[in-house]
């Protein structure tokens, strides 16, 4: 039988090309799995890690444990008091857009009102505005009222907010928390890590609602460290009554600041430390000029002035080159390296030979030189050994020139090389009534502390201990310093003579009876342009001194300090605060005169 | 030729084949469906413990984190009492209070004797 062929019935051999679509369909199908395999590879193999965290992510719960901030104490009579605290409040934010602008308003305007940051019509004007913070600050149970009306798109933000409860007093001893949460400038800088604690770490399976389940292996809760209560020896009546007073200081002459510091010269404790004008820690962005952080106790260097004759007399006394009666003769000024140095009292009484207990009184330089020299061994001219003998007591023995080691933000300050550079002589003679160096207020209250107390240098400090559980416990956080670098000889005729100073004849009938109280001034000329202003159209003035009981060693040293920009103010003006404070610590502390 | 016996109990019609068994054992088993069953079945309890179980621990998480958001509202609390209580114990507040306005200033009287 014939075979009947198809083919010329068909177009383009279908059979072949059936069979062609079908291999270029496996090969696409076997190409398109191989790719798939190849991805799921790279997911299961190679990408393996990346996806596992991505999972991980969508049902790990990873959160910081926010440690508390440390308060911050004063004492009151004798128990801690609070005066840097945490609290929890909140800002407001709505959407104007969808936020009703009378429900919001009334809202705010019946419980908020005080919190308020912007105006709220203006808010509403603003075209295309979808996010405002309306409200700063807020406290706890008022967020919680305007929450309960449940107002549209009205979302509220947590904040921890450090208060200061006292409002600006000691501020430029606390300090402040910026809104990161650092403690910047005084005691919440300076003690910032102790403060600030250790953040913990939660990581946690959770669900959906972000809340942490116990399944799984991999969970972790490391508990935060909450920051250390510190408690301050800082008296706060007495820092209280010391502000105000240096207030009406200021404001009864030209001064624009003060600074005072009230110390226990027999522990190193400061009782007082004020910076005047006070800002607000709380609102500290208010602050129009960043000086005002300062705290010019110590962080700001200075020439003090006469005052650091206390420490070349000490110098010399305790060399046993001079004593209270060694006298010298006084021409009223001195020719040191070509240059002319005078005292500021020229009466004519005072020409001729002194004792030194008559130049401190009336603060000769020519007798703080004249101890320099005895030092030296020469009373006709410096020499490189009084020179080097000066620079020993100053910065090893005084620790002039270098940081204390108090709790606090320190400048070091500066004290020249007594043999390097030209001009040592009158440099040093300079020196010796506080000139050409740098020292802060601490600094120099503490050597004084050393001169009055018998003898001892101890290393201040403004922390007494911490708070645990509402009981103080004694705590240091400084190496503590205690030296013997003076006799208590020494030490006894430099108050006989700082005691004179105040009895003979200025000062006399201001100081209660049955009390020593002995003192220093000092009128410190500032440099301008590179050079002191001979006009004496600006200068510094300080005073410092101490109190006690009659015939016993010292309570308290008081060092205060006032300017004020293109002001005379000299030491005068400064001993008027120091009486004031120094009768105040008497009452306040109840000091009980000699029987 | 097939021989007979004839058992001691007596002959009877019903005599025993040589070589063959007297007991016939027949296996028995669960069907399928019922295996399928009981499987299912023990799957759902087995499922249903551990849904119980894990719906009880994510209870308690639930729980604990009720309880801690209860403590840090507490907390927060007392940090605000804290907070009032420094401020109505400042001195400010202290100085400018009705009670301090009508005192009359303070006058040293002297010492007791020791």
């Amino acid at each position: 039988m014939p075979r009947i062929s198809y083919q010329h019935l068909t177009t383009a051999t279908p059979v072949v090309s059936t069979h062609h679509r079908i291999k270029i369909l496996k090969k696409v199908v076997l190409v398109a799995l191989a790719i798939i395999a190849v991805r799921l590879f790279f997911i299961q193999i190679i990408e393996h890690n990346d996806w596992l965290a991505k999972a991980d992510e969508q049902h790990t719960l990873l959160e910081t444990i926010v440690a508390k901030r440390g308060e911050i104490y004063m004492m009151d009579k004798g128990e801690p008091v609070a005066v840097a605290l945490n609290q929890t409040t909140y800002q407001i934010i709505i959407d104007p857009a969808v936020t009703d602008k009378d429900e919001i308003k009334h809202a705010l305007e019946a419980h908020a009102k005080e919190y308020i940051v912007v105006d709220l019509e203006e808010v509403y004007r603003t075209e295309g505005l979808r996010y405002s913070i309306v409200a700063k600050n807020v406290p706890r149970d008022v967020a919680n009222k305007i929450a309960e009306k449940n107002i549209s798109a009205v979302w509220f933000q947590k904040n921890n907010q450090r208060v200061y409860p006292e409002g600006e007093m000691a501020s430029g001893l606390l300090g402040f928390v910026n809104a990161d949460g650092l403690g910047q400038y005084g005691v919440e800088g300076s003690l910032n890590d102790l403060l600030s604690g250790k953040d913990g770490l939660l990581k946690t399976t959770a669900d959906v609602n972000k809340v942490a389940l116990s399944i799984g292996n991999d969970n972790i809760k490391i508990p935060a460290e909450d920051g250390k209560n510190i408690v301050l020896s800082v008296d706060r009546g007495l820092q209280k009554g010391v502000e105000e007073l240096a207030v009406e200081s200021i404001n009864s002459t030209a001064a624009t600041n003060a600074a005072a510091i009230v110390m226990n010269p027999n522990t190193g404790e400061i009782l007082a430390m004020a910076n005047l004008p006070n800002y607000n820690p709380g609102d500290y962005g208010a602050v129009k000029d960043a000086s005002a952080y300062m705290n010019y106790t110590t962080e700001v260097p200075y020439e003090p002035a006469s005052v650091c004759k206390n420490f070349a007399f000490s110098a010399a006394i305790n060399e046993g080159v001079m004593t209270p009666d060694t006298t010298y003769f006084n021409e009223g000024y001195e020719i040191i390296d070509g240059w002319k140095i005078q005292n500021a009292e020229q009466r004519s009484s005072l020409y001729g030979t002194i004792n030194m207990r008559t130049a401190l009184y009336w603060s000769l330089n020519t007798g703080s030189i004249y101890a320099l020299k005895l030092l030296g061994g020469n009373p006709g001219a410096i020499t490189a050994q009084g020179r080097e003998k000066l620079y020993d007591y100053y910065y090893n023995k005084f620790r002039l020139g270098q940081a204390t080691g108090i709790e606090l933000i320190e400048a070091e300050g500066y004290i020249p090389d007594p043999n390097e550079g030209w001009g040592r002589d009158s440099v040093y003679a300079n020196m010796t009534f506080g000139q050409n160096l740098g020292i802060t207020m601490l600094q120099t209250a503490t050597a004084f502390s050393a001169v009055v107390n018998g003898g001892t240098y101890h290393t201040p400090t403004i922390v007494k201990g911490v708070l645990e559980d509402g009981e103080l416990k004694a705590e240091s956080f400084i190496e503590k310093i205690n030296d013997k670098i003076l006799s208590d000889d020494t030490s006894a005729m430099m108050r006989e003579m700082l005691i004179n100073n105040r009895n003979y004849k200025v000062r006399g009938g201001i100081d209660k009876a049955g009390y020593a109280i002995g003192g220093k001034s000092g009128t410190a000329q500032v440099i301008k342009d590179g050079a002191y202003d001979d006009t004496m159209s600006e200068t510094v003035g300080t005073y410092i001194g101490f109190v006690g009981p009659e015939g016993e060693l010292p309570n308290y040293v008081i060092m205060v300090k006032m300017w004020g920009e293109g002001q005379y103010l000299d030491g005068g003006i400064a001993s008027n605060l120091f009486d004031s404070l120094s009768n105040y610590v008497i009452n306040y502390l109840k000091i009980k005169p000699k029987a | 030729m097939q021989q007979t016996y004839t058992t001691r109990r007596g002959s009877s019609s019903n005599t025993f084949a040589r070589n063959r068994n007297t007991v016939r054992h027949t296996k028995r088993s669960l069907g399928s469906i019922s295996q399928i069953v009981i499987v299912s079945m023990l799957t759902l309890v087995f499922g249903l413990i551990y849904v119980a179980e894990g719906t009880k621990a994510t209870s308690f998480d639930y729980e604990i984190s009720s309880v801690e958001s209860e403590i840090t509202e507490m907390n927060a609390k007392k940090d605000d009492l804290a907070v009032e209580k420094a401020r109505l114990n400042s001195v400010a507040t202290a100085k400018n209070s009705t009670v301090a306005a009508a005192m009359e200033d303070a006058t040293v009287t002297g010492y007791a004797a020791d």
